[in-house]
């Protein structure tokens, strides 16, 4: 898929407002519903939502609805049912809340319109009404972490964590990955503390200074993001005590890109939203055709250090 | 300052010549509270009293407290300003991003001169066409993150050469051996402080927040006033931003989101009146770092973070309590 590189610098709201009002009807066309999760708070969501319309557009035979419920539930249902109502073909939908937006998809689901949903996993109760889920697999990056984590102490060591949004499921399901496969991987490497970042650089460097602080000696820190992952690292060069801790995220991040580049930064997990939605239209895409999908699709989303560094582009965000 | 509770409290007198210890804590009731609460602290954390502890917690509490000192002169005149968080989102990600495109300088100069062009914005709409403050700013904190989202398109913005800049100064640097950041806070807090206290202008401000009526029978142009008051408030947090972008060498399109409640929470804890036309920016000052070292505190015994959330608003509505209870000289309500 070559379409990476052609992505188009357009204004956000302008490709929103062409692509929910290009309606239309030609034969044997696909119309594809999709409510986000809150495009424009991070660059993640926002590549993914313009790499998705690229795609959509590149493939010729899809129509698509695009919309974005801004991090609310609320509006995210209604979104729903406004999906159902307009009878489209199949709905992909970007939780913003793994339990709540059941009874939707449930509605959605009884009126015979395949849901697909993309990113972030909804709770088991749901699983039944969809046609499948198409996204990272969190946990694997948390064990991934951890092994990495391992590797760069060799074995032996005190670290801390800085997680995401508490409640969040990316942010549940990396930390647990990482807890898990450290405990069997690596018994000499204590984790003496968590405290979550909320997915803000700025939080996170706070969070950091304070366990600096807390802390004569720390080894490693483990960040649910690079964002919050450059926040520590901020911190702790601020605190001259850089040289001493290996730092290690998740969703590599251009800055944790540079980061790992200057040898600051051991490793990351590369994860492309260009890749989440491409992923998300083909499951859908292969749904609609009829064909026999598995319910969890993950995309790769490999680990990222200095020694493979030169595989993988540059992060856009 | 003398002058500052004066216009507040022309007839506490008792509680003003009443001798002793015990008027001391009345009157200081915030600061017993702060030494209480650090004392308190330091029993359960060894490191929580040390040098570096405390300077990184005033460092850390220095872009809240720079905002406060600029939103305790709005409240002071009467009216609130919850915008200010959407609008250090927005003259953090202005300064950050237009830092490689134009150099520090320029997006430096062009930061403060479109914040404070939202000041203006805000200060026009509730000082001049008078329309109420609470709905105003809130209104202009959707607004004002509106516009960050169209302005990045909502990526994150970052300062590519983050070694190599000049800007790093106000978040990272040093002068005297003091953060600054910290030192920004103080000279700040300083400069309003005396013109609250000791020029004809805070005067008029303090008359307008508590008697806006009498305020403009006595000649004093209101609408101005409340007016400036915006400018103030929007100026600081241009300071803010100064800090926030450069310590952080980046930017979120939402970092500043729940500043405005950070803000009001020390403002509060400071005995700032909400109502208007009392009030001061030392206390605001105590506020903010008291609300700085409960979170380090709380962090440092290992609680998670949203302990913080409720422990640092049940001492908010402590502090409220034991404040009113002090003036009505009784714990529960007086007779409705």
């Amino acid at each position: 898929m070559a379409i990476n590189n052609t992505l188009k610098m357009s204004v956000l709201a302008a490709s929103v407002f062409v692509a929910s009002t290009t309606v239309a009807y030609a034969e044997n066309s696909y119309r594809i519903g999709i409510t986000q999760n809150n495009v424009g708070v991070d660059s993640y969501q926002t590549t993914y939502e313009r790499a998705f319309v690229e795609a959509a557009e590149a493939a010729g035979n899809i129509d698509i609805v695009v919309l974005d419920a801004g991090g609310d539930v609320a509006r995210q249902i209604g979104q729903m049912q406004d999906l159902v109502q307009q009878q489209v073909d199949a709905i992909i939908i970007w939780p913003t809340n793994g339990q709540a937006v059941i009874p939707a998809i449930r509605q959605a689901n009884n009126a015979g319109i395949p849901v697909v949903v993309t990113n972030s996993k909804i709770a088991d109760a749901g699983m039944d009404f969809i046609a499948a889920f198409s996204g990272p697999d969190n946990v694997e990056q948390g064990s991934s972490s951890a092994e990495m984590m391992c590797d760069a102490l060799g074995g032996e060591g005190q670290i801390v964590q800085i997680s995401g949004q508490p409640g969040y499921t990316t942010a549940i399901e990396r930390a647990a990955g990482f807890e898990e496969r450290l405990a069997e991987l690596c018994p000499g490497v204590e984790l003496m503390e968590t405290q979550p970042g909320n997915w803000n650089r700025e939080r996170a460097q706070r969070v950091m200074e304070d366990f600096l602080t807390k802390y004569d000696r720390i080894d490693g820190v483990y960040s649910g993001d690079d964002n919050m992952g450059v926040g520590a690292l901020n911190a702790a060069k601020d605190a001259g005590r850089a040289g001493d801790i290996v730092f290690i995220g998740a969703t590599n991040f251009a800055v944790g890109y540079d980061a790992i580049a200057r040898g600051e930064y051991y490793g990351s997990i590369y994860q492309s939203p260009v890749d989440d939605a491409h992923a998300a239209l083909q499951t859908a895409l292969d749904v609609l055709a009829g064909e026999d999908v598995p319910k969890l699709n993950f995309f790769e989303t490999p680990k990222i250090t200095a020694e493979n560094l030169e595989e993988f582009d540059r992060p856009v965000f | 300052m003398a002058s500052a509770e004066q216009t507040k409290q022309p007839v506490l007198k008792g509680r003003v010549s009443r001798a002793g210890i015990l008027g001391f804590l009345s009157a200081q009731g915030i600061l017993v509270f702060f030494l209480l609460s650090m004392f308190v602290f330091s029993l359960f954390s060894e490191q929580f009293l040390s040098q570096s502890n405390i300077m990184t917690v005033v460092r850390q509490a220095s872009i809240i407290g720079i905002i406060a000192v600029g939103v305790t002169v709005v409240i002071i005149g009467g009216n609130l300003d919850l915008s200010v968080g959407s609008m250090l989102s927005f003259a953090t990600v202005l300064v950050v991003d237009l830092h490689d495109k134009i150099g520090p300088m320029n997006a430096i100069l062009v930061m403060f001169a479109l914040t404070l062009l939202l000041g203006a914005v805000n200060g026009f709409l509730v000082g001049l066409m008078r329309l109420n403050s609470l709905i105003v700013t809130l209104a202009m904190l959707s607004v004002i993150q509106g516009l960050v989202l169209i302005y990045s398109g909502g990526q994150n913005v970052d300062i590519a050469n983050q070694g190599g800049t000049w800007f790093a100064f106000f978040g990272r640097g040093y002068v005297l051996g003091i953060a600054v950041p910290v030192l920004l806070f103080g000279l700040l807090a300083i400069l309003v402080q005396c013109l609250m206290s000791y020029t004809g202008y805070g005067r008029r401000i303090f008359a307008v927040g508590g008697n806006p009526m009498a305020a403009v029978y006595s000649g004093i142009r209101k609408n101005w006033c409340v007016f400036s008051t915006y400018l103030i408030s929007a100026f600081c947090v241009a300071c803010a931003a100064l800090v926030l972008g450069s310590r952080v060498m980046g930017s979120q399109n939402n970092v500043g989101q729940g500043y405005e409640l950070l803000v009001l929470a020390g403002i509060i804890l400071g005995g700032t009146s909400l109502l208007g036309g009392a009030g001061s920016i030392w206390k605001t000052v105590i506020g903010v770092l008291i609300l700085g070292f409960i979170q380090n505190g709380l962090l440092l015994m290992g609680y998670p973070y949203y302990t913080q959330w409720i422990v640092t608003w049940v001492i908010i509505i402590l502090a409220v309590w034991l404040d009113l209870a002090n003036k009505r000289k009784r714990l529960l309500t007086t007779h409705s």
